[in-house]
C-alpha cells in the first residue's frame, strides 16, 4: 500500500512538472513566433534564415506542448487507476500466477 | 564595324527564315521537315523520345521521378474562407502543425509538421550525401525522413532525429539489429510508381558502400522481390505486424501502391491492427522506373485518400490508424487538401529533392540534369554541398507549412488537423458525388436539387439515368 502511495506521489510530481513544461513550451513558442515576425521585417538574407529557424523552433515547442499534454493525460489515467485499486489488483493477480 | 556585323547577321537570318518558310510551304508534306511538328504533337514529345529510347535499348527504360500525368484533379477543389458567419483565426494565434502517428503504439511518433520526407533509398535511388542532407533538413524542422528500400545507413540514422525505416522486399532492413534502431517501421509491399513489381539494381551500379549497407557480396545484384520474403498469406502479414510491434514498441505501418482493390487490402491492414497506412498514389515518384508502371498502374492519390478515409470511418478505426498520403503532392495546397480529405500527414519526394538541389542546380545545368547531383549513379554527387542542400530544404518546408497556416487562418481553424472536408468545395459534379464534397456551383441547401435536376443531363450520352430507366421499364 505504501509503495502505491509513493508511486502516486511520484506521478503527481511528474504530472505537475509536465504541466510546467507544457506552459513553458507554450510561452516560448509564442516568443519564437514573435521573433519570426520581427526578424522578417528586415530585408537581410541571414536574418531571414534565423527567422526560419525561429519559426521552426516555435512549431517544435508547440509539438512539445502537445506531447506534454498527452503524457499528462496518461499519468492522470494511471493515478485514477491507482485510486480505483486497479493496479493493486493486477499486482496481486500476478503474484498468484 | 559592329553595325556592319549586325546588318550581316540580320540579312543572313532573314534569308534563312525566308527559305525555310518557302520550303515548308512548297515541299510535299511527306518530304517536309514540318511533318515532325504534327507527328510530335500526335504522340507527344515525351512519348516520342521514349519510343526512340526503347528502340535503342531494347529493354524497359528507366524514367526518373515518376509519371508526368496529373491523375488527381486537385485544381478542382478549393478551400472555403470565412469572414462573418464564422470568424477567421486572429493573427496572433499559433496554428498547431504537429501530428502523432501510432496512438496505440508503446512509443508513438510525434512530428512537428505534417510533411515528411518520402522513402527514397540510399544506393537504389540516392547518394549518401543526399540522404544525409534530407535527414538533416527533416531534423531541423522536427519531422521524419524515410530509409526507402535499403539497409540501415548509419550516417543517415545519426543525422535523422526521427527515422522511419522500411521493412522491405529486398530484406535489407529486416533483421532486429537494424529495425530496432527505427522510430517507426513501414512494411513496404508496393509503391505508386512501380506497383508491387520487382526491381533490380545491377552489380555494375553497386559500389562498396552500397554493398556494405545492403549486405551484398561483390558482383551480387540488389533485388527487390514482388513479395515480401516470408509473407505469402494474410496470416503471415498479421503475424509479422504483431511480432514487430511486440519486439519494438514503435508504430508499425503498411505501405502499398494505391489500387482499386484498396478496401480489400485495407481490410487486412485493419485486421492486423497496423498503426498507420501509407498510400502511394499513381502519381508517385521513383528514382527510375518503367513508364508503363508509372503511367498505367495504380489509383490517383486523391481518390485513394477519400476511399481509405471512408473505409476507416466505416470500420471505426479512423482514430487508431493514421493515414499517410503520398504521390504527386508538389504544392502546399495539394498537401493541405490531402490532409483536409482525411490524411493525417503526407510524404513528399520529388518536391523535396527539387528544393534540395534548387540553388545548386547551376552546378549541373546546362550540360547535365540536376538529378546528377543527387542520384546514386549521378556523375556529380560529390559536388553536392550537404549544408546548403539541407538549408534549402528547411526553407522550403517552412514556406510550405506557413502557406498551409495561412489557409488555416482564413478557414478559422487553429490546427492543420482540424481542417476537414467541410472546409472544401469542388467545381466538378462527379468529384462531388465521388468524394462527398459539396459542389461549389450551388448553395449548400441546393446540393440535392442540383443533382436531381441535372441527372438527365449527366446521362445524355445515350445511357439511362435511374429515373429514365424507371420510365423505360414502365413503358414496357
Amino acid at each position: 500500500m505504501g509503495n502505491f502511495q509513493d508511486l502516486k506521489n511520484t506521478l503527481s510530481y511528474i504530472h505537475s512538472e509536465l504541466n510546467r513544461i507544457e506552459t513553458m513550451a507554450g510561452t516560448l513558442s509564442t516568443v519564437e513566433r514573435d521573433h519570426f515576425n520581427k526578424l522578417t521585417n528586415f530585408d537581410h538574407r541571414e536574418l531571414m534564415d534565423i527567422a526560419v529557424e525561429e519559426q521552426s523552433a516555435s512549431r517544435q515547442l508547440g509539438t512539445i506542448k502537445h506531447m506534454c499534454l498527452a503524457m499528462a493525460q496518461k499519468i492522470e489515467g494511471i493515478k485514477n487507476a491507482i485510486d480505483r485499486g486497479e493496479l493493486e489488483e493486477s499486482t496481486q493477480h500476478d503474484q498468484v500466477h | 564595324m559592329i553595325k556592319f556585323i549586325e546588318k550581316l547577321i540580320r540579312s543572313a537570318i532573314n534569308e534563312t527564315v525566308d527559305k525555310s518558310i518557302s520550303r515548308a510551304i512548297r515541299d510535299q508534306y511527306t518530304e517536309n521537315l514540318f511533318e515532325m511538328v504534327p507527328a510530335t504533337s500526335k504522340v507527344g514529345p515525351t512519348n516520342l523520345m521514349e519510343i526512340a529510347m526503347r528502340a535503342n535499348q531494347g529493354t524497359p527504360i528507366s524514367r526518373p521521378l515518376g509519371s508526368p500525368i496529373h491523375f488527381s484533379p486537385w485544381e478542382k477543389i478549393l478551400f472555403n474562407p470565412c469572414h462573418l458567419f464564422r470568424f477567421p483565426t486572429p493573427e496572433n494565434v499559433g496554428i498547431r502543425t504537429s501530428i502523432t502517428i501510432g496512438h496505440r503504439a508503446r512509443k508513438p511518433l510525434t512530428i512537428s509538421i505534417p510533411i515528411m520526407i518520402a522513402a527514397m533509398s540510399f544506393g537504389g535511388a540516392l547518394s549518401k550525401k543526399t540522404k544525409i542532407a534530407l535527414a538533416k533538413g527533416a531534423t531541423a524542422v522536427g519531422t521524419a525522413t524515410n530509409s526507402g528500400e535499403a539497409g540501415l545507413l548509419e550516417e543517415e540514422r545519426d543525422s535523422a532525429h526521427l527515422f522511419i525505416g522500411q521493412y522491405n522486399r529486398g530484406g535489407w532492413m529486416n533483421t532486429p539489429d537494424k529495425y530496432k534502431q527505427l522510430d517507426a517501421i513501414e512494411i513496404q509491399l508496393g509503391q505508386g510508381a512501380q506497383g508491387s513489381a520487382p526491381q533490380r539494381t545491377t552489380a555494375k551500379n553497386i559500389g562498396a558502400e552500397f554493398r556494405d549497407v545492403f549486405g551484398l557480396h561483390k558482383g551480387e545484384e540488389a533485388l527487390i522481390r514482388s513479395r515480401l520474403p516470408g509473407v505469402n498469406s494474410k496470416e503471415d502479414f498479421i503475424r509479422l505486424v504483431r511480432r514487430l510491434r511486440e519486439e519494438t514498441g514503435v508504430p508499425v505501418g503498411l505501405k502499398i501502391a494505391a489500387t482499386h482493390h484498396l478496401e480489400k487490402e485495407l481490410e487486412i491492414a485493419v485486421e492486423a491492427e497496423v498503426d498507420f497506412v501509407t498510400l502511394d498514389g499513381a502519381e508517385g515518384g521513383t528514382h527510375g522506373g518503367s513508364p508503363t508502371l508509372q503511367d498505367d498502374v495504380g489509383l490517383p492519390t486523391l481518390f485513394a485518400i477519400t476511399r481509405a478515409t471512408e473505409f476507416f470511418t466505416r470500420k471505426g478505426v479512423i482514430r487508431d490508424i493514421n493515414l499517410i498520403a503520398t504521390g504527386g503532392l508538389v504544392t502546399p495546397g495539394q498537401m493541405l487538401k490531402a490532409i483536409a480529405l482525411g490524411a493525417d500527414g503526407v510524404y513528399i519526394g520529388t518536391a523535396a529533392l527539387m528544393a534540395l538541389v534548387s540553388e545548386q542546380m547551376v552546378k549541373a545545368v546546362p550540360f547535365e540534369p540536376p538529378t546528377s547531383l543527387v542520384v546514386y549513379t549521378g556523375k556529380m554527387t560529390d559536388q553536392l554541398d550537404i549544408d546548403q542542400a539541407s538549408l534549402n530544404l528547411v526553407r522550403y518546408l517552412n514556406a510550405c507549412v506557413q502557406e498551409m497556416e495561412q489557409v488555416a487562418i482564413t478557414l478559422g481553424k487553429t490546427a492543420l488537423t482540424d481542417i476537414t472536408k467541410s472546409d472544401l468545395c469542388t467545381i466538378d459534379p462527379f468529384l462531388a458525388k465521388a468524394t462527398g464534397l459539396q459542389l461549389g456551383y450551388v448553395a449548400s441547401e441546393n446540393q440535392n436539387r442540383f443533382f436531381e435536376e441535372t441527372e438527365p443531363l449527366l446521362y445524355n450520352d445515350g445511357t439511362f439515368s435511374e429515373s429514365q430507366r424507371g420510365d423505360q421499364e414502365r413503358l414496357h
